[in-house]
């Protein structure tokens, strides 16, 4: 698409011409980047929520102020479970993010592919 | 070359700035630019041409653009729709495993599906790409520049150049180019910003922004265009057509105004304002409509100001997610806090869940709290006026605690909580009061993730367990502060930190922060951002002019609170009671609607004129003397004053008048405050009499503006309950010269401080004080008949001098000298008494005749010179009031009955006819 440059009807038309032609290349360089940082941040953001890290960095401080050895080794492992817990559930939107990112990658192929196919 | 610095234009001398030449190729010497800025050492310049054949592809790539859009998407619709044709062509077919592998058959109507498929892919890079290279203000490096380019071969060799047309995205584009097509229809040589103006108001940003002015479209367009008629036009040919000079300027300020504002693109509100700095036909225009360019930055500002909410409030909700829902941190380190949770309000949950107002303008503030929490203060205290937003501040804060975008670290996943002091004292001795607060700051020391909140500080200071000596409330709580054993943030008004908190150990422990009252802009600006909800729970619409208008009349007329809480009430009020007389339309409350709530809050008269009022002010003489006789240089003083007054046309720092009237006992100097109190205010009860000759001694001036121990003054509590009242002292010269050094001050600076320290402000009264002294040289000299004047200055000079002191005799607006009053003057003075008789008889159903005989001997028999009008009114009650009362009591007298006043002044009864 044109920029606010001086138009001229020749500029117009190389310009629908090329949006055509390389969009394509656009579908694997620009836009696969966007895609990756957006799944990125959508995973990170998830993270965020779930507060895996916080659980993992605070695994031997003992919850809810419980300071004595009972208290010490039952958060321990309260923690290991609900880190393990988090985890699944991190897992689970990393490989939706996963499964996005195949797609995009796979689907200018697949369709061209198909289309082969067809004739 | 015209100058080489930063914001001057440049223009070219070959080209005069149109950038082409005269066979209307680009200029040779400046290459076209014609016109240019440096702007932190970029050089601005605007590039687009702008003829009919550019506008007309333009609107081609926009067709095209729209077209293959729209093929695409019907590409991909068309798609889905033949796949799920071929399904239901197959599934009533009922062949399972054809469905379920349908690529691998081979159809016309499955083609067209991967077809459609590549459709949306497209249309997905088609989105994207619309994003991206949408018109955007990059940011740009400073670049310090010791010399400046000196001419035009090495500006268009000058690397860091910008063509600005690149950050005006469509909507704007058009705006100019309607200038251009409006310039080109009316056949003027150059398009000035006239018609970009004219253009503007086509955009609905600009129609609305014209709207929250209150100005009406049409007359703005019909006064715009009698002066685009009144331009040359001698346009021969289009090539001809130049972009005037002034446009350029226009566009160039417009994109450093939004490169300044960080703002995405530049849009038409950046350019309004340049634009009526520009054209003085504009400026003269809208200053004819009551706008000026403040008027205008304001009202842009608002619109800012909503955007910038909904963009907050959109980023607001997206972090607001992240932050826990309860009482634990993220990481389940923290304890329960039982005690605490009962007796505290947790702001930051709260805020999370969108309870707490927005705070707006604050954020210097805000960030002067974290700096000195950073800086190792583990207390601060907010101190202000009643009103200025304290609260509001801390509340901004539990919001920021919220998004933890710019909050210090250690406020990071922390709980703000207010500590409820009533609930804290309540039900408890002072001791189980401190046992209680010893117990919270133990949880919260243990929990580790809390931060105290304590509204009005002053609450807990004085609470003390046991005899003299041991520890109060505060105390208990400076010495856990200064242990660092917890952080805390609290408030107290201006009035109780200098009455209880400075002195008290937890004044010394906290950091003061003193939060000023906001400045007009401010204020209006906060109060723009509390529109939007007034508008939507009411159903009506502010003007901007409405809100212009609370802040400035309730900073003049309401004392007892700050901007802005004042203000937001007098909106509040106004929306209501707005809502409630115009129910189902949508009312646009102006300037009035607020002037009309003030007037009830304050009885000020301060709406605009009304044509009635303004014809009752031309005529005030004639009205004060159907009331009084005479004494017209005392009245004409008086009126004109008042007139002044009421037209604003006075200085707003003293009292609206004040005036001694000097003369005899009698004459009328009582009665004509009197009057003017009842015609200009319309109300008796807007008196203040004082009568000095109570204010003797020296400790009188207690009795005045009363006392610390919290004695109301007289005077001052009147006031400050009627800032718009008469005050009248009576026999001035009777009174304690310390008295007197109170109204210099009164007169002077139009303001006095009572005894609890308040000011109260006098500028909204009329101080009129009386005297006696020196009546019987008046007498004396009138009976020579020496002129007024020299009087008068004799007065001043000898009499007045004895009794007070010279600058208390000048700042007087008027010093009045009542005359004593002749025989004729009596008569007529009779003639207002008895119509006061005939007044009260008319109620009772009675009436009065008055032979003009009778009205003579009358006057003259309460005619004394010595005494003035006083024997007159005794004698009318002794004569005809009493005589009256007894014919009433005797049943002589009944209603439809005439009481006559015969020649000879006796009373005579007329009987009625029997029904």
């Amino acid at each position: 698409m044109l920029k606010n440059s001086n138009i001229t009807l020749s500029k117009i038309f190389a310009d629908i011409f090329k949006d055509i032609v390389f969009f394509p290349f656009w579908w694997y360089s620009l836009g696969l980047a966007k895609i990756v940082k957006g799944l990125a941040g959508f995973v990170a953001g998830k993270e965020k929520s779930l507060a895996l890290i916080v659980w993992i960095k605070n695994i031997f401080v003992p919850m809810y102020g419980q300071r004595d050895i009972q208290g010490a080794i039952i958060s321990f492992f309260v923690r290991l479970i609900q880190i393990i817990f988090r985890s699944l559930i991190l897992l689970f939107w990393v490989i939706i993010a996963l499964i996005i990112f195949w797609l995009w990658l796979l689907s200018p192929i697949l369709i061209i592919y198909m289309i082969v196919l067809q004739f | 070359m015209k100058q080489n610095s930063e914001q001057s234009f440049i223009t070219c001398p070959t080209c005069s700035g149109s950038g082409a030449n005269d066979k209307n190729f680009s200029c040779a010497e400046c290459g076209g630019i014609g016109e240019g800025l440096f702007y932190r050492g970029n050089f601005l310049y605007w590039g687009l041409r702008i003829s009919r054949g550019n506008i007309f592809l333009r609107q081609v790539k926009h067709f095209l653009d729209l077209l293959i859009d729209l093929i695409a998407f019907l590409i991909f619709i068309g798609g889905l729709g033949s796949l799920v044709f071929w399904l239901w062509q197959n599934l009533s077919a009922g062949i399972l495993n054809k469905i379920l592998f349908f690529w691998q058959e081979k159809s016309i109507f499955i083609l067209f599906f991967w077809l459609g498929l590549a459709a949306l892919m497209f249309l997905i890079y088609r989105a994207d790409k619309m994003r991206d290279d949408e018109a955007r203000i990059k940011e740009f490096k400073l670049i310090e520049l010791k010399t400046y380019p000196d001419n035009w071969e090495q500006l268009r060799r000058y690397k860091k150049r910008l063509d600005i047309s690149l950050t005006f995205r469509d909507k704007t584009l058009s705006i100019i180019e309607d200038a251009y097509s409006l310039a080109l229809k009316l056949k003027n040589p150059e398009v000035t910003s006239l018609h970009l103006f004219s253009a503007m108001l086509k955009s609905v940003k600009i129609s609305v922004l014209f709207a929250r002015l209150n100005v009406s479209g049409r007359d703005l367009v019909d006064r715009l265009n009698s002066q685009l008629s009144a331009l040359p036009a001698t346009l021969k040919k289009e090539a001809d057509l130049k972009i005037a000079n002034e446009v350029k300027e226009i566009l160039m300020q417009g994109f450093v105004e939004a490169y300044e504002l960080k703002e995405d693109n530049t849009t038409v509100l950046n350019l309004l304002l340049p634009c009526v700095v520009s054209n003085r036909i504009v400026a003269e225009i809208l200053l004819d409509l009551k706008i000026d360019e403040n008027k205008i930055k304001n009202t842009i500002a608002w619109f800012r100001i909503n955007e910038q909410q909904v963009a907050n409030y959109r980023l607001y909700r997206k972090l607001a997610i992240f932050k826990p829902k309860t009482i634990m941190d993220r990481a389940y380190t923290a304890v329960a806090t039982p005690l605490l949770n009962n007796f505290g309000y947790d702001l930051t949950l709260a805020a999370k869940w969108g309870r707490l107002q927005l705070c707006v303008a604050r954020a210097k503030e805000i960030t002067a709290v974290f700096d000195a929490l950073k800086s190792g203060a583990n207390g601060v205290l907010l101190t202000g006026q009643d009103g200025v937003g304290k609260k509001t501040i801390i509340e901004g804060i539990a919001r920021e605690m919220v998004t933890e975008e710019n909050v210090p670290d250690f406020m990071r996943d922390k709980r703000l909580i207010e500590l409820d002091v009533a609930r804290l004292v309540s039900g408890a001795t002072a001791a189980d009061a401190e046992a209680r607060l010893l117990t919270i700051i133990d949880e919260i020391n243990r929990a580790g993730n809390i931060i105290l909140f304590i509204d009005n500080l002053e609450n807990i200071i004085g609470i003390t367990a046991g005899a003299e000596g041991s520890l109060e409330l505060s105390e208990v709580l400076a010495t856990q502060l200064e242990k660092g054993l917890l952080r805390c943030l609290a408030t107290a008004s201006d009035q109780n930190y200098s009455q209880h908190v400075e002195k008290s150990a937890i004044g010394r422990t906290m950091t003061r922060l003193k939060i000023a009252e906001p400045d007009k802009d401010q204020a209006i600006q906060i109060l723009e951002s509390k529109i939007g909800y007034l508008e939507a729970r009411n159903n009506i619409f502010f003007s901007y002019n409405a809100i212009e208008a609370a802040v400035e009349l309730s900073a003049k007329f309401i004392h007892e609170k700050s901007l802005p809480e004042k203000a937001i009430e007098i909106l509040e009020k106004t929306a209501v009671k707005a809502a409630g007389e115009h129910k189902g339309e949508r009312h646009i409350c102006d300037k009035n609607d607020i002037a009309l709530i003030i007037n009830q809050l304050t009885e000020i008269p301060v709406q605009d004129l009304g044509e009635q009022e303004g014809e009752k002010l031309l005529n005030l003489e004639e009205e004060i003397h159907k009331y009084m006789v005479d004494q017209e240089e005392a009245v004409d003083m008086v009126a004109n004053s008042l007139r002044r007054a009421r037209t604003e046309m006075r200085e707003g720092k003293r009292p609206i008048a004040s005036f001694l009237f000097l003369g005899p006992t009698g004459v009328g100097k009582t009665e004509l405050a009197k009057t003017i109190s009842r015609v200009y205010f319309n109300k008796k009860d807007l008196l203040v009499r004082l009568d000095m000759s109570e204010y003797q001694e020296e400790d009188s001036i207690k009795k005045m503006i009363g006392d610390s121990d919290g004695t109301k003054g007289y005077l001052t509590e009147a006031v400050r309950q009627k800032p718009f009242s008469l005050i009248l002292l009576d026999e001035f010269e009777k009174a304690n010269p310390k008295i007197f050094n109170l109204f210099l001050q009164v007169m002077d600076d139009g303001r006095l401080t009572d005894g609890q320290g308040q000011t109260i402000d006098f500028t909204n009264s009329i101080v009129i004080a009386t005297s006696n002294a020196g009546s019987n040289y008046i007498e004396d000299e009138i009976i020579k008949n020496t002129p007024i004047e020299q009087i008068k200055n004799s007065l001043i000079n000898e009499q007045l001098s004895r009794i007070m002191r010279p600058e208390l005799i000048n700042r007087f607006d008027g010093i009045i000298v009542f005359k004593p009053l002749s025989e004729k003057d009596t008569v007529a003075i009779a003639r207002l008494m008895l119509a006061d008789v005939a007044g009260m008889l008319k109620a009772k159903g009675m009436e009065l005749e008055i032979s003009d005989a009778g009205l003579a001997e009358i006057a003259r028999l309460g005619y004394d010179p010595k005494f003035g009008a006083r024997p007159l009114r005794r004698l009318i009650q002794d004569k005809i009031e009493d005589e009256i009362a007894k014919k009433i009591l005797g049943n002589e007298l009944a209603r439809r009955d005439t009481v006559v006043i015969n020649d000879s002044a006796e009373i005579e009864v007329k009987k009625a006819r029997e029904l």
